[in-house]
C-alpha cells in the first residue's frame, strides 16, 4: 500500500505524453512524405514538393502527385484517423477492450451494400461508396434499435450482441451474394480485403460531411466517455446520461467507419489494435489523450501500410490489410510485453 | 516564279508532315483486340495490356511494346499509365474503376471490346479513325468479311451447340450477345442456351438446364489461375452432371483452353474454321 | 475549502412521499426526507428495505413514479444535469475501477460538470482538485493508478470525486460497508468532519454503531416506508431494533465509543 517514489513517477508520466504525441507526429509525417513520393513510378521528391508549393512543374510527375498520390494521401489519412477514433470511442463507451466498429455491424453492411452494387449496377462504379455508406449506416441503425429498446437498453451486453447478431446477417447475405454471382468475386476481393484505390478527389468530396461530422461528435464524446469510465453512477452523478453517451458514441463511430469503407472498404484491425497501442504507449486511458492520438496513429499506420501494399510488388497493387498487421502487430506485441 | 512557287510547297510540305505526325495520338491499347487491330493497321499503340497470368495473344508486330500488367479493379497501375502520357486507351468495360480514374487524369477512355462480329467491324473502322487510317481500316474491314465469308461456306450441318464457361465450379452458358456465342452462330451452330438472357452475354445455368437441352456438341471454357486451368478441363471434360446428353454420350465435348472465344480477337475467320473443323465438325471435306 | 453555511434558505433536500416502481413492482411506497447543511443524516433499515432506491430516486438517478423531491426549492425532475450536479454529488458503493487511469485524473473528471464542452481547465478548477485532494487525504498518492489502491483508499478517491463538484450535498450509498475496521474508521472521521465543516451528507448505512456515531439524525425505511425519523438514540430503541430488524439487540454509547450489543443466539452466549 506504500505510494511507489512519487517524485519520480510523476516526473516520467508528466513527459510520457508529450513524448508519445511527438512520436505518433513524427511517424505521421515521415508516412505523409513516404506515401507522396514512393509508388510505382519514379518521382523525385525535388518534384514532389514543388508541386505541393503550386510551382510550375511539367510532365506526367505532377499529375501522378496530384491528381494519384495526393488524393489518396488524404483518404488514407482521413481512413486511418477515422477507424482509430470510432475504435477509441467504442472501447470506451463500451467499457470493452475488444470492441471496435465491426461490432456496431458497421462493416459488415457496408460489405454487403457495395457487393449489392457490385452485382446490380457493374456499370455504375461510382453508386460503391454509396452503397457502402447507406448500407453500413443502415446496419448499425438495426444495431442501435435492438440494442437500445426493452429492458437494460443501452447496456453494454445488449450491444455487442446486437452487433454480433447483425454483422452475422449481413456477413451471411454478402457471402450468398458472392456464392451466387462468383464472376464478381475478382473485384469484390479488392473492396472486402480492403484497399485505397487512386481514383482522385471524387470520392473524398461526396464522403467528407460524414468524418466532419463523426470527428467532431467524437471531439464532443470526450469529456463524457471519461465520465463513463468511472461508472455509470459517477456519470449520473456529473450530470451525464449515460445510455445517451453510449449511443452518441456508437454514431459517432458509425458515421466514421461508413464513411471508411465507403472509401476504403473492409479495413480491418486497425480500429481495434490503435487505440491499445496508444494506450499501452501513453500510460492511460484518459479520453482527452487517446483519442486524438489514435487519430494521430491510425492515419500513420494506414498511409505507412498503403505505400507499402502498393510498391512492393508494383505495379500490382495488394490489398492494405496485411501490411497493417505487419506493422502494427510487432508494435502491439512489443508495448504488451513492456506493459504487462 | 517556279521556283518560289517551288519553296511554297517545300515550306507547306514541312509544315503540313509534323503537323500530321504530331496528330497522331499517343495510344494504350489494353485489349487484345485494340492492340492487334492497331498492328494490323500498322500503328505501333505506346503500350499494351496483359492481364496477370493472361492468355491473351498479342500480335508479334507489337513484339517490344511495353507491357502493362492488368489486375483488378483499376487495371494497369496508373502511375504507369499516366507516366507514358497517352493520350487515348483503348479499354473494356472490366476495369470500370480504372477507367473512371483514367478519365480523372485527362485520357480519353474508349471501350474496345467487341461482343458480336458486327461490332468488331465498326470498332475497327473506328479505332481506324482514331489513327488517321480511316482508308486502311476500310480494307481491312473489307478483308476481314471476304475471309469470314469463306469460312462460312458450305454449312451443311448445324448441331445443337452449348457452349459453357466454367468459372471455378460454376457453369456459366455463352448467350448470342457474347463473342464466343456470336461466333458458334456464324459457324453454323444452334446456339442453346436454356431460356436465359442477360446484357454481359453470360448467365449462370445449372447443370440440370444443359442435360434437359440435350446439346449435340459441348464446348467448356475453363477460366481459372493459369495453374488451375488443367484440373478444371479435366472436371469438365469428365463432368458426371452432363453425361447424359447426346455430346457426351458421342464424345463430342471439347475444352478449348486459349482466349479465342472469351476475347474478341482480329483473327476471326481462323477461330471460325477451327470450331468448324474440331468442334461443330461441318466443314467440308 | 470549508463552504460557507447557507443561512435562512429552503432546507438542502426535502423529499416527501416518494413512490417507485421498478418492473412494475412497488419498491418504495411513500419515503420522507429532509437535510440541512451541516448535518449527517444517516439512512438505515433491513436489506431490501428500499434504502438504496429511495437514496438513488432523490439523487435522480433513479425515476420515481410518485411524491416529490425539491433541491434547495427546486423541483427535481425540472433540473438539468449539469445544475443537479453543483446541488448534490453521488458516490456509489463501488465504482468500476478504470486501468491507466490516475486518481488526480479521476477526481479531475469529478470537476467536469463545472467544465462547458471542449473547454479547458481554469485556475479556479485545479484549485478546486486540489483542494478535494487534500479534504479527502488522498493528496499523498494523486499519481498513483485506481487499480493500485486499496478498498479504503479507493473509497477516499470516490469521496474527492464527489466533493470535486463543489456541491452543498455529499451522498454516500454504502461507503464502509466493504472495509476493513481501520479503513472504516478513516471513512467515517472523514465523512463526520466534512458535516462539520458545513456540508449536508446523507449516508446509506448497514451499520448501527457506525450510524450512531457518526449521524445528527437517523431515518429508517422499512418495506418501501419511512417508518422512523430522529436522533440515532432516540430512534433506534431496542423496540425498534426488535420490531424492524428482528434482533434482540441494543446501542450502547460511551467513552467516545458506540457499540452495538447483540443476543445472537438464543439462550445467551456459550461461556469461553
Amino acid at each position: 500500500m506504500s505510494a511507489h517514489g512519487p517524485a519520480s513517477h510523476q516526473v516520467s508520466v508528466s513527459l510520457r505524453r508529450p513524448l508519445v504525441y511527438g512520436a505518433l507526429i513524427v511517424a505521421l509525417a515521415a508516412a505523409v512524405v513516404a506515401s507522396l513520393a514512393l509508388g510505382a513510378v519514379k518521382v523525385p521528391v525535388s518534384v514532389v514538393i514543388d508541386t505541393l508549393l503550386g510551382k510550375e512543374v511539367t510532365g506526367p510527375e505532377r499529375q501522378i502527385v496530384e491528381t494519384l498520390r495526393l488524393p489518396r494521401t488524404a483518404e488514407a489519412l482521413a481512413v486511418g484517423a477515422a477507424l482509430g477514433v470510432a475504435g477509441a470511442i467504442l472501447q470506451g463507451a463500451l467499457a470493452n477492450p475488444l470492441a471496435s466498429p465491426d461490432v456496431i455491424g458497421v462493416t459488415g453492411g457496408a460489405g454487403f451494400g457495395a457487393i449489392l452494387i457490385i452485382i446490380l449496377f457493374p456499370g455504375s462504379i461510382a453508386l460503391l461508396p454509396i452503397g457502402a455508406l447507406a448500407f453500413g449506416l443502415f446496419a448499425a441503425a438495426l444495431v442501435f434499435a435492438i440494442a437500445w429498446s426493452g429492458a437494460n437498453r443501452g447496456s453494454t451486453g445488449k450491444v455487442i450482441l446486437a452487433g454480433i447478431a447483425v454483422l452475422s446477417l449481413f456477413t451471411a447475405g454478402t457471402t450468398g451474394l458472392l456464392a451466387a454471382y462468383p464472376e464478381k468475386a475478382p473485384s469484390a476481393i479488392f473492396f472486402i480485403a480492403g484497399g485505397l484505390t487512386s481514383s482522385g478527389w471524387e470520392e473524398m468530396q461526396a464522403i467528407w460531411p460524414y468524418f466532419a461530422v463523426g470527428f467532431v461528435a467524437a471531439a464532443l464524446l470526450i469529456r463524457p466517455l471519461d465520465r463513463l469510465a468511472l461508472g455509470d453512477d459517477v456519470a449520473a452523478s456529473l450530470g451525464s446520461r449515460p445510455h445517451l453517451i453510449r449511443l452518441g458514441a456508437a454514431i459517432a463511430a458509425a458515421l466514421l467507419a461508413a464513411a471508411s469503407a465507403a472509401i476504403a472498404g473492409l479495413v480491418g484491425f486497425l480500429g481495434l489494435v490503435v487505440p491499445h497501442v496508444v494506450r499501452m504507449a501513453g500510460g492511460t486511458s484518459s479520453h482527452t489523450f487517446v483519442v486524438p492520438a489514435s487519430a494521430l496513429g491510425g492515419a500513420a499506420l494506414l498511409a505507412a501500410a498503403d505505400t507499402l501494399a502498393r510498391t512492393l510488388r508494383a505495379p500490382i497493387e495488394m490489398p492494405v490489410g496485411p501490411f497493417m498487421a505487419i506493422l502494427g502487430v510487432p508494435l502491439f506485441l512489443w508495448l504488451l510485453r513492456k506493459v504487462v | 516564279m517556279r521556283r518560289s512557287a517551288l519553296t511554297a510547297l517545300l515550306v507547306l510540305a514541312l509544315l503540313v508532315v509534323p503537323a500530321s505526325a504530331q496528330a497522331a495520338p499517343r495510344i494504350v491499347a489494353l485489349t487484345p483486340f485494340g492492340a492487334n487491330t492497331l498492328a494490323k493497321l500498322g500503328v505501333k499503340p505506346v503500350a499494351v495490356g496483359q492481364t496477370l497470368g493472361g492468355r491473351e495473344r498479342i500480335s508479334p508486330k507489337l513484339k517490344g511494346v511495353p507491357v502493362l500488367t492488368l489486375s483488378h479493379p483499376n487495371g494497369p497501375n496508373l502511375e504507369q499509365l499516366a507516366s507514358l502520357e497517352p493520350d487515348i486507351v483503348l479499354s473494356s468495360p472490366t476495369w470500370a474503376k480504372g477507367n473512371e480514374s483514367m478519365g480523372d487524369l485527362g485520357i480519353e477512355v474508349m471501350i474496345r471490346e467487341p461482343r458480336r462480329l458486327q461490332e468488331s467491324y465498326s470498332q475497327t473502322l473506328a479505332i481506324g479513325k482514331l489513327v488517321g487510317k480511316a482508308k486502311a481500316a476500310k480494307e481491312l474491314v473489307g478483308q476481314i468479311k471476304k475471309q469470314v465469308a469463306r469460312a462460312r461456306r458450305d454449312i451443311e450441318s448445324e448441331p445443337r451447340v452449348m457452349v459453357i464457361l466454367g468459372v471455378g465450379r460454376t457453369p456459366f452458358v455463352f448467350l448470342p450477345n457474347s463473342w464466343g456465342g456470336d461466333l458458334i452462330t456464324k459457324a453454323g451452330g444452334e446456339l442453346l442456351t436454356g431460356g436465359v438472357e442477360s446484357d454481359s452475354g453470360f448467365e449462370r445455368i445449372s447443370d440440370e438446364v444443359v442435360v434437359a437441352e440435350n446439346p449435340d456438341v459441348i464446348i467448356a471454357v475453363p477460366h481459372a489461375e493459369e495453374d488451375d486451368i488443367p484440373s478444371l478441363a479435366e472436371y469438365l471434360r469428365t463432368n458426371p452432371a452432363w453425361a447424359g446428353t447426346n455430346a457426351v454420350e458421342n464424345n463430342r465435348i471439347y475444352i478449348s483452353v486459349d482466349n479465342s472465344l472469351l476475347q474478341a480477337g482480329t483473327d476471326v475467320a481462323r477461330t471460325i474454321r477451327k470450331v468448324r473443323r474440331s468442334y461443330l465438325d461441318n466443314w467440308p471435306g | 475549502m470549508s463552504p460557507a453555511p447557507i443561512q435562512a434558505a429552503p432546507a438542502q433536500l426535502e423529499a416527501e412521499r416518494v413512490e417507485v416502481e421498478i418492473g412494475g413492482a412497488p419498491i418504495l411506497r411513500g419515503a420522507d426526507l429532509s437535510l440541512e447543511c451541516g448535518e449527517l443524516v444517516a439512512v438505515v433499515g433491513p436489506n431490501g428495505a428500499g434504502k438504496s432506491t429511495f437514496v438513488r430516486a432523490i439523487s435522480g438517478l433513479q425515476p420515481f413514479s410518485a411524491g416529490a423531491v425539491r433541491w434547495s426549492g427546486r423541483v427535481l425532475p425540472g433540473l438539468r444535469g449539469r445544475e443537479l450536479a453543483r446541488l448534490r454529488a453521488f458516490v456509489p458503493q463501488r465504482m468500476p475501477v478504470p486501468s491507466g487511469v490516475l486518481v488526480r485524473e479521476a477526481v479531475t473528471i469529478g470537476r467536469s460538470s463545472h467544465l462547458r464542452p471542449l473547454r479547458r481547465l481554469q485556475g479556479e478548477d485545479r484549485k478546486a482538485i486540489e483542494a478535494a485532494l487534500e479534504r479527502a487525504g488522498v493528496g499523498a498518492f494523486a499519481e498513483r493508478p485506481l487499480t493500485t489502491l486499496s478498498g479504503g483508499e479507493l473509497q477516499r478517491v470516490q469521496i474527492a470525486i464527489g466533493l470535486a463538484q463543489e456541491a452543498p450535498v455529499l451522498i454516500a450509498d454504502e461507503p464502509t460497508s466493504q472495509l476493513d475496521l481501520g479503513a472504516a474508521v478513516g471513512i467515517a472521521t472523514l465523512l463526520r468532519g466534512l458535516a462539520d465543516e458545513g456540508l449536508a451528507v446523507l449516508l446509506v448505512v448497514h451499520d448501527l454503531a457506525l450510524a450512531t456515531a457518526v449521524a445528527d439524525r437517523v431515518v429508517v425505511v422499512a418495506e418501501g416506508k419511512t417508518v422512523a425519523t430522529g436522533s440515532p438514540t432516540e430512534v433506534l430503541t431496542s423496540e425498534r431494533l426488535a420490531e424492524i430488524w428482528g434482533a434482540d439487540a441494543r446501542l450502547t454509547a460511551e467513552e467516545g465509543r458506540t457499540a452495538l450489543q447483540v443476543a445472537w443466539l438464543p439462550g445467551g452466549v456459550r461461556a469461553a
